[in-house]
């Protein structure tokens, strides 16, 4: 089995979890946003203490890839200002729309298509990040942002 | 399961799929990298599809099974939230799609989004996730407040 195929039941989890806990839900995150309710900082924090706890123990039992065979690694970066600048951009289109590139594949499961407008300017944002403007020069392509465990 | 879980059983179990993922495969987890690979894709529709890509479509089939055992499939194009707030579905179209842009060109540029830079990237003590999770949810926060005192609170 390929590599490919066995990440998707992992998203089959993460959208049916995010399904279950209603984060596809646009007023839960609004309520979220506004103060109105703590639950979903909450999840947050707890998912991160439990993903924190099990990727230490990996590391610690020298755990290697099922699929690969290799050691657990991952890569951490420093901050720069694409991630500032990025995340205040994404930040703000996240309260307009109440939601995130996770819950908007969800709810497209979950036949609720207006969420297809974002998933299609999600594409198109990112298309936009690539794109160059013709230049006659030649010239190296500006690195995009780094890869990081943020992908 | 049309009952809401709480965050006391989705957050570890969101926590468990993370560190599942990481073991199995080595990556780490997130949901941006899917539409990137899309994205790719449909610009060389000869090449391979990216792994993040089967991700991505795992996302959209654990949104049909829970729908499945929470009563059904009810398709519609109403997106909720702030749904009949401007009375006319191309503006709420075009406002879904501009949210969509500011997202996918911000995401890409800090190379993240809320589950791999605000989960994963996190749980892993990236330096970089902190900042851009911080960066984001102190964005949307106050944003969200501005929008709802000009929208009158509601």
């Amino acid at each position: 089995m390929k590599p490919r195929w066995i990440a998707l039941p992992f998203g089959l989890a993460f959208g049916f979890l995010l399904s279950w806990g209603r984060m596809t839900d646009p007023e839960v995150i609004r309520s979220m946003l506004l103060f109105r309710e703590w639950d979903l900082y909450l999840l947050m924090g707890s998912a991160m203490a439990v993903g924190m706890i099990g990727a230490h123990l990996l590391r610690a039992a020298n755990a290697r890839s099922f699929v690969g065979g290799e050691a657990i690694t991952w890569t951490r970066t420093r901050p720069t200002r694409n991630h500032v600048v990025g995340s205040v951009l994404f930040g703000l289109g996240w309260s307009i729309a109440c939601t995130c590139p996770g819950p908007i594949a969800a709810q497209v499961g979950a036949g609720r298509f207006g969420a297809l407008f974002i998933v299609g300017g999600v594409l198109g944002g990112i298309a936009l990040r690539g794109w160059q403007p013709p230049r006659r020069t030649v010239r190296a392509p500006d690195e995009a942002a780094p890869a990081t465990a943020g992908l | 399961m049309d009952a809401r879980g709480s965050w006391h059983v989705i957050g570890p179990l969101i926590g468990l799929t993370v560190v599942g993922m990481l073991w199995v495969t080595n990556r780490p987890l997130g949901a941006l990298g899917g539409y990137i690979d899309l994205h790719d894709w449909l610009r060389r529709p000869s090449g391979k599809i990216g792994w993040r890509f089967f991700f991505l479509v795992g996302v959209v089939g654990g949104g049909v099974m829970h729908s499945l055992l929470a009563g059904g499939i009810h398709p519609t194009l109403t997106y909720g939230g702030f749904a009949g707030s401007f009375g006319s579905p191309l503006v709420e179209a075009m406002l879904l799609g501009g949210a969509g842009m500011l997202m996918g060109f911000g995401a890409r540029t800090a190379a993240g989004c809320t589950s791999g830079h605000g989960i994963t990237g996190t749980a892993l003590g990236s330096p970089s996730s902190y900042v851009a999770t911080m960066t984001f949810m102190g964005t949307a926060v106050l944003a969200a407040h501005l929008f709802a005192l000009l929208g009158g609170g509601r």
